[in-house]
């Protein structure tokens, strides 16, 4: 469906006006065309801030296969039981009906750049003057000896949303009191560096609250330390005494297989056998459309320039968000709803004039304990010596007090809701 | 600018005047506006252009740009609590601060 020059004129009677300087908005045939794939926070906000701020100067299509939006952040709170499944759903119609952006619902499937065609599955083919890819990750489902996709309802990842995010909280519900949970926790480089150990933290509130305390949680790490590690295992220790278990690759000794008809876990030191659940949470790597379209080496992710998010293999073509290595910045949803205005600012300076500043990064990632008790880490970040290096960093203090600890969930949860109504809205 | 009104451009290489625009930095009232607009679509992740908040966050639109300035310097100096606004607060300039508060201070609420 493309906008109509209507659906323009009325979008943009509510657009916000103040600050922006741009070239006279120009409808009709003619206007650069931008196709944005992914409809997550780096692209759903690339979009918009693109048909928002050119007022129309541009043609913006957004690709995404499904019809809702099913945010992984915060999925977490979900299976903590704090928050509705429907409260982490979002629809797209805002960005069709305020800011004429050419909705597509269709999985795109592969990019010709010879051509500059985004090609998609029925076979259509969407032209671009410019292509915004921001597709995600993808499974690296041979990461683990045993597993596999076929294994992912015994032993689910929940590391992409939706009926794998409500597998998650199945079984952590069938779990019996004294049952073991596994959680193989991932390599370096994935999506969202603390998510496995808020993870864990809400597989233990749930499972304190509903009574069965002596169930325990392993996690089996194949990396020597984690994200906010500091300040999660006071916090486990004092919240869920000693029902969370961090074992490094010193003292596993490497996760040797998964056997997902039996429920074992079998690693160089110990075998856990009947567990009640096991959480798999594999490699990752970016998107298939991207790596297949040579913007990232096999297995790995994209190469961006730092000043700009434009891929170092095409310069018509701006990777964002977890597909991309953005340097010190973490594969979050705060760092692609982030990038993804630098991307804006920088399409909209080339294809309508506009004025470009130097590109400015930020990013804050937020974990919830428990009730009431959340710890935070980011920092800005500046393009330096040709990546995105960070600049000044922060990060929460074991043993604060219990009011900061509120503090940083209230933050949390407004972060949650203003983050939605930028990309939604 | 003629070149926008091309039936199919394949290219978009800068005419002269786009390019002027975008080699000089943008002065004065339109170039602050730029600046605000772009420097504000960072706050917007957590600060809703609504104005609305749930709490945690506050809103920061319509307020009077002395009070707005003030705020972030405060932040800046560490002299007031948070360590995200104090990391974001200390690179920014001056100018960049008013520019911001010229931005969201203009900013009406939304119902």
């Amino acid at each position: 469906m493309t906008a109509t020059r209507r659906d323009l004129m009325a979008g943009f009677g509510t657009a916000l006006a103040a600050g922006t300087l741009s070239a006279p908005a120009v409808l009709g045939q003619g206007r650069p065309r931008v196709v944005v794939v992914g409809g997550g926070p780096g692209g759903a906000t690339a979009a918009k801030y693109l048909a928002r701020d050119s007022r129309g100067a541009i043609a913006v299509t957004l690709v995404e296969e499904n019809e809702t939006y099913q945010s992984c952040f915060h999925s977490n709170l979900y299976i903590g039981g704090f928050k509705r499944y429907e409260e982490i759903v979002h629809r797209y119609d805002a960005l069709a009906s305020a800011y004429g952006i050419a909705l597509v619902r269709s999985r795109a499937t592969q990019i010709d750049r010879d051509r500059k065609e985004v090609v998609l599955g029925d076979g259509r083919r969407l032209p671009y003057d410019r292509l915004v890819l921001s597709p995600g990750i993808d499974l690296k489902y041979d990461s683990v000896a045993g597993w596999s996709k076929e294994a992912e309802e015994a032993m689910p990842h929940g590391w992409k949303p939706g009926r794998q995010t409500q597998l998650i909280r199945e079984k952590l519900d069938a779990v019996p009191d004294g049952g073991t949970i596994v959680m193989i926790a991932p390599p370096n480089p994935y999506r969202c560096p603390p998510g496995p150990y808020e993870r864990a933290s809400m597989f233990a509130h749930v499972l304190k609250q509903s009574g069965r305390s002596k169930a325990r949680i392993v996690i089996l790490d194949p990396k020597e330390s984690f994200s906010k590690q500091g300040v999660f295992m006071p916090d486990w220790e004092k919240r869920y005494g000693a029902m969370i278990e961090w074992l490094g690759p010193k003292v596993h000794d490497g996760i040797t297989s998964v056997d997902p008809k039996t429920g074992t876990v079998v690693t160089g030191f110990e075998t856990y056998e009947n567990c009640a659940f096991v959480n798999v949470i594999p490699a990752q790597m970016a998107g298939a459309i991207a790596r297949d379209a040579g913007l990232a080496p096999a297995g790995g992710y994209c190469t961006i320039d730092p000043a700009t998010m434009k891929s170092v293999v095409d310069s018509d073509i701006i990777v964002l968000g977890d597909a991309c290595h953005a340097g010190d910045m973490p594969k979050s949803a705060f760092s692609a709803n982030n990038q993804a205005k630098v991307a804006a600012m920088v399409l909209r300076g080339e294809l309508t004039g506009s004025p470009t500043f130097p590109a400015r990064y930020f990013n804050t990632c937020w974990s919830l304990v428990d009730t009431d008790d959340a710890i935070k880490v980011g920092g800005r970040y500046e393009p330096r010596d040709g990546r995105i290096a960070a600049v000044e960093t922060f990060i929460s203090q074991p043993g604060e007090s219990a009011e900061i600890r509120r503090q940083t969930q209230a933050e949390n949860i407004a972060w949650y809701d203003a983050i939605c109504a930028d990309m939604f809205t | 600018m003629r070149w926008l009104h091309a039936r199919r451009p394949a290219e978009f290489a800068l005419t002269g005047v786009a390019a002027l625009l975008m080699a000089a930095a943008p002065a004065g009232a339109a170039g602050d506006r730029a600046l605000g607009a772009y420097l504000a679509s960072e706050c917007t992740g957590c600060h809703q252009i609504s104005g609305r908040s749930s709490g945690g966050i506050p809103p920061i639109i319509g307020w009077p740009e002395e009070q707005f300035v003030a705020a972030l310097d405060a932040y800046g100096r560490k002299q007031r609590d948070g360590t995200t606004m104090q990391t974001i607060a200390a690179r920014l300039s001056r100018d960049e601060m008013t520019a911001l508060a010229a931005y969201f201070g203009a900013l009406a609420a939304k119902p």
